[in-house]
């Protein structure tokens, strides 16, 4: 585990060297300002390229081999992706049961209305005052 | 695997490090027998650091794996 640490802390210096080196040039003024390159110039700019190149893989490499060791270890969990459920889409209720409640509702009603119809002789008693009336006259 | 990734980047900075080193006389902007350039003195110090800072930690890297190592053997010899 402290070996890769270390790794990891050099290489990152070293990514930090190899950025130094790309601009040493121009913040040392070795290199004359609307000119072309001169040798100097190349060989720092392109050497401090590799070293940066080199050095960022390196602390990446050290860095996912600590946490491989953190998650063998158990010190570290890994997430888990969640799978995205699909929403169940609103189903329309279908027109016929709506219909077939309808029907199941008014049954008694029609049923009711039925009797009343095959009893002829009988007559309502109507004029009973309201209830509110009732209520009203107390 | 990812370690020797890491290694084998430690090696490539060590032999980077020499490099710049070398380079001022090997490219030719440093004049023999004339006072360090600018360009010179930065190449000496940053390849000088590099590889002494990258030869550390292979050094650490390999001892500290063959503790492991020592430390394997061990348990094996006690069981």
């Amino acid at each position: 585990m402290i070996r890769k640490f270390v790794g990891a802390v050099v290489a990152a210096l070293a990514l930090m060297a190899g950025l130094w080196l790309m601009i040493a040039p121009f913040a040392l003024g070795t290199q004359p300002e609307n000119a072309d390159w001169t040798n100097p110039t190349t060989s720092e700019f392109f050497t401090g390229l590799g070293v940066a190149i080199v050095g960022l893989a390196g602390a990446l490499a050290f860095a996912a081999a600590i946490h491989e060791e953190l998650v063998v270890r158990g010190l570290v969990a890994v997430r888990q992706k969640k799978v995205a459920e699909p929403e169940p889409e609103p189903v329309a209720p279908a027109p016929q049961s709506s219909s077939a409640e309808l029907a199941t509702l008014l049954a008694p009603l029609v049923e009711a209305l039925r009797e009343d119809l095959n009893r002829p002789g009988e007559h309502r008693q109507n004029g009973k005052p309201t209830l509110v009336g009732v209520e009203e006259n107390r | 695997m990812k370690a020797k990734v890491g290694v084998s980047a430690l090696i490539l900075l060590f032999l980077a490090g020499l490099w710049l080193v070398a380079a001022p006389f090997a490219v030719g902007y440093q004049p023999r027998g004339a006072a360090y350039a600018d360009a010179t003195v930065n190449d000496l110090w940053i390849g000088g650091g590099l590889a002494a800072v990258s030869f550390v930690a292979l050094v650490v890297y390999a001892a500290d794996a063959l503790r492991e190592l020592a430390g394997r053997g061990k348990h094996v010899a006690d069981g």
